[in-house]
């Protein structure tokens, strides 16, 4: 579970990944600036950008690196540089050097943007994370969190999300979710109240994945009910929340909407978050079982997931055949790797599927058959056990036939002239309007800039603009230093 | 000792006593001043305050709540039980760290579960399931309970009565006769739709009736619609999906016009 959500983390390959020569505290530094900007401008979309950069550089981090870094954004003696500094290890001096160099090189600006701040912390999580040190992660995140509470912020919402999610992860990682299940509802409620809905959106996951962690299916569909719902901000939250819903509804036997939520999940997921995608497309393919659907073989054979939906696919087979020997057999071969998905209720479910689609083929098969001869087929122990269930199938509409009861046997009905029906008319009409609502969503998911319309600016004049603006503010405050 | 729980654990020995004695008029007398008094007790949940005395008092909580939800079912009273349960639960979620495990605790879990099919809420059944331990699934108590939705689920209601006879506990016969009703309603319900008549001694079998004479006065209330005659009950065939004769023309005009409509927007 946890490698589908380091997979996610790793943005499409990005322009940043140039070649080489700009030393990686030179692009720490780019990024710090356009943190910078973004939180003058107050516009998000650039604190976006900067973590989508940082994520490409993650690998490249060093100890020393982060320490230089870290001297040149915050604010010397600040309580910030001293906490986060110690969390470092230290690293020889020669390495250091060469940083030292380079950042000496240029005035010490004074910042202390919290933006600035706050996204020092996140990357000193990020690199202990990547370092497997997990205590101090932890207490690193506690920190950030603490401090976050009292900024107020929307610029900040970004990087925030960010870090709760990491909180998460590293109290995950050590194997304690349970302790931080408060402060995350806290989180929640804060986050509501400021109208962030980013952070509403990250942190009802977290939560989400919390209770689903220990199987709290209960509390996670009451908080999922009752939680404020809005248009999705990130794609991989929705993809997220998608996935955690479709989840709680299989459990709760809701299997038409459940699987509605996984696939939709498996195919909004980035390309990248193979983990994640493989874990929606077995819960996909379970669910479609117990819906008596058979999935597809091309679904087994996409690509990178042949290996992990192995066992996956041999239950399919089983159910497809509706032999509940060989169905039991795969249950029991692949046993381990269910109880670690966690599906091993689901597949005992299944069980029931197997009789039925065992029992449509033989309705198919047969037009007159001895209710013995059933049980023998199904390998149930006795024959009132197979009437009674050839009877429910009946019921349910499984198959279409009729009972004898003194002789003993099932009559299947002719299969009527689908064709003469309004089925056909029906089937079709869903895959129109499937089509139609997809068109629709794709449009609303198109972002047009700003303004576009109204002012035909070149973002270049605009950028300028902006900067003559912050430059007369600038001289109008210098002045009114200067009248005292 | 504190006197307070010195108090509680007096009286509930007169409980436990009334409880032997099968006197439950006192039990449920006793019961609602013992549920009174453990709300003194800081160390309970909600509040898991952690005082001196707080794993004696969790203890002694834990099994006034025991015997809360095994009394419920002996007076027969479900809202009682789910009442009951829920406030035992958090003692074994929440608290059962720090307490050492309960006897009780899988054969009320059992119970439950039991519950939940028999009032057919089975996706709580799910949920509650989804929070036991590959262990608590191996006991014999949670085993039968799944057993038993298993063999509801796939129609095997001959399975679910002869369960009655194994019932690990007398508990739970009383939910098992309640699942004897359920079950009667499903094989009446499914016998309609797959046989076109059976003969009453048949019916009788099958409906579990031990006479005649109570399987026509069920037929008459509950199922009216069915015809007795020449020794066999004859059921009313649900109308077949005939195949259509008429164009739905006034649906399939709707849909055209709400395709032309999406085009439209999309040309």
């Amino acid at each position: 579970m946890t490698q589908d959500v380091e997979m996610k983390e790793q943005p499409a390959p990005s322009n940043s990944v140039t070649v080489s020569p700009p030393s990686t505290l030179h692009h720490l530094k780019e990024i710090a600036s356009l943190i910078e900007t973004g939180a003058y401008d107050r516009e998000a979309r650039r604190i976006l950008r900067a973590i989508r950069l940082t994520m490409a550089l993650r690998r490249k981090l060093k100890a020393s690196v982060l320490s230089s870094f870290l001297t040149f954004a915050l604010t010397p003696g600040s309580e910030a540089l001293t906490r986060l500094s110690s969390y470092l290890p230290k690293e020889d001096e020669h390495e250091m050097e060469v940083d030292t160099a380079t950042s000496a090189a240029q005035p010490p600006a004074k910042h202390s943007l919290p933006e600035l701040e706050i996204y020092c912390y996140l990357l000193v999580l990020i690199f202990l994370i990547d370092q497997k040190k997990y205590d101090e992660a932890k207490a690193c995140s506690s920190a950030s969190i603490a401090r976050l509470k009292n900024l107020n912020r929307r610029t900040l919402d970004v990087l925030a999300a960010r870090l709760y999610f990491y909180y998460s992860l590293c109290y995950e990682l050590t194997g304690n979710l349970a302790e931080i299940r408060s402060n995350l509802l806290a989180l929640h409620r804060i986050a509501t109240l400021r109208h962030d809905e980013l952070g509403q959106e990250t942190l009802l996951n977290l939560l989400l994945r919390n209770y689903l962690h220990y199987n709290l299916y209960d509390q996670a569909e009451k908080l999922r009910s009752k939680a404020p719902r809005f248009e999705a901000h990130s794609n991989q939250q929705f993809c997220r929340y998608l996935f955690y819903l479709g989840k709680i509804r299989t459990i709760q036997l809701e299997y038409t909407d459940a699987k509605e939520c996984l696939l939709q999940a498996a195919r909004k997921a980035p390309v990248a978050a193979l983990g994640f995608r493989v874990q929606c497309n077995k819960w996909a393919v379970i669910v479609r079982l117990l819906l008596g659907e058979i999935p597809e073989r091309t679904v087994f054979m996409q690509k990178g997931m042949e290996k992990a939906l192995r066992p996956y696919f041999e239950l399919t087979n089983a159910v497809r055949i509706g032999d509940l020997e060989l169905f039991r057999s795969v249950a029991e071969k692949f046993s381990s790797t269910f109880s670690s998905d966690r599906t091993n209720n689901l597949i005992v479910r299944l069980r029931h599927n197997v009789i039925r689609t065992g029992l449509r083929n033989i309705s198919i098969s047969y037009s007159r058959i001895s209710l013995a001869d059933v049980a023998k087929k199904l390998r149930l122990d006795t024959v009132a056990d197979a009437e009674s269930i050839v009877a429910k199938a009946i019921r349910d509409g499984a198959i279409d036939a009729t009972l004898d009861h003194s002789n003993g046997c099932m009559l299947s009905k002719e299969t009527g002239d689908i064709y003469s029906t309004t089925e056909p008319q029906m089937a079709f009409n869903s895959r129109i309007a499937f089509c139609l609502n997809m068109h629709n969503e794709a449009v609303r998911a198109l972002r047009f800039p700003p303004n576009s319309h109204k002012e035909k600016e070149s973002a270049e004049k605009r950028r300028e603009r902006q900067q003559q603006e912050q430059e007369l503010a600038k001289h109008i405050a210098e002045e009114d230093d200067d009248d005292f | 000792m504190d006197p307070q729980l010195t108090e509680v654990g007096q009286l509930f020995e007169r409980f436990k006593a009334a409880f032997v004695r099968k006197d439950f008029d006192t039990c449920t007398n006793l019961l609602s001043q013992l549920k009174v008094l453990l709300t003194k007790f800081r160390s309970l949940p909600p509040l898991f305050e952690s005082t001196p005395n707080a794993v004696n008092e969790l203890l002694l909580a834990r099994e006034i709540y025991e015997h809360a939800v095994v009394l419920s079912v002996k007076i027969e009273d479900q809202d009682a039980f789910e009442r009951d349960f829920f406030q035992l639960k958090p003692y074994y979620t929440d608290a059962g760290s720090r307490l050492p495990p309960s006897q009780q605790e899988y054969l009320i879990l059992g119970l439950n579960l039991l519950r939940l099919l028999v009032q057919n809420r089975i996706a709580e059944f799910h949920t509650e399931l989804e929070l036991l331990s590959a262990t608590a699934l191996e006991n014999p108590c949670i085993k039968h309970a799944v057993e038993l939705e298993q063999s509801f689920m796939e129609g095997a209601y001959n399975r679910v009565l002869s369960a009655r006879q194994t019932a690990p506990h007398e508990t739970y016969v009383y939910f098992m006769d309640l699942l004897a009703k359920t079950v009667r309603d499903e094989i009446a319900g499914c016998s309609e739709k797959a046989y076109d008549y059976l003969s009453i001694n048949d019916a009788r079998q099958m409906l579990l009736f031990p006479s005649d004479q109570e399987l026509l006065e069920y037929v008459k209330e509950e199922h009216p619609e069915w015809e007795v005659k020449n020794g066999s009950v004859f059921f009313q065939k649900a109308k077949e999906s005939t195949p259509c004769k008429e164009i739905p023309s006034l649906q399939l005009i709707n849909q055209t016009l709400s395709y032309a409509r999406e085009l439209e927007r999309i040309v």
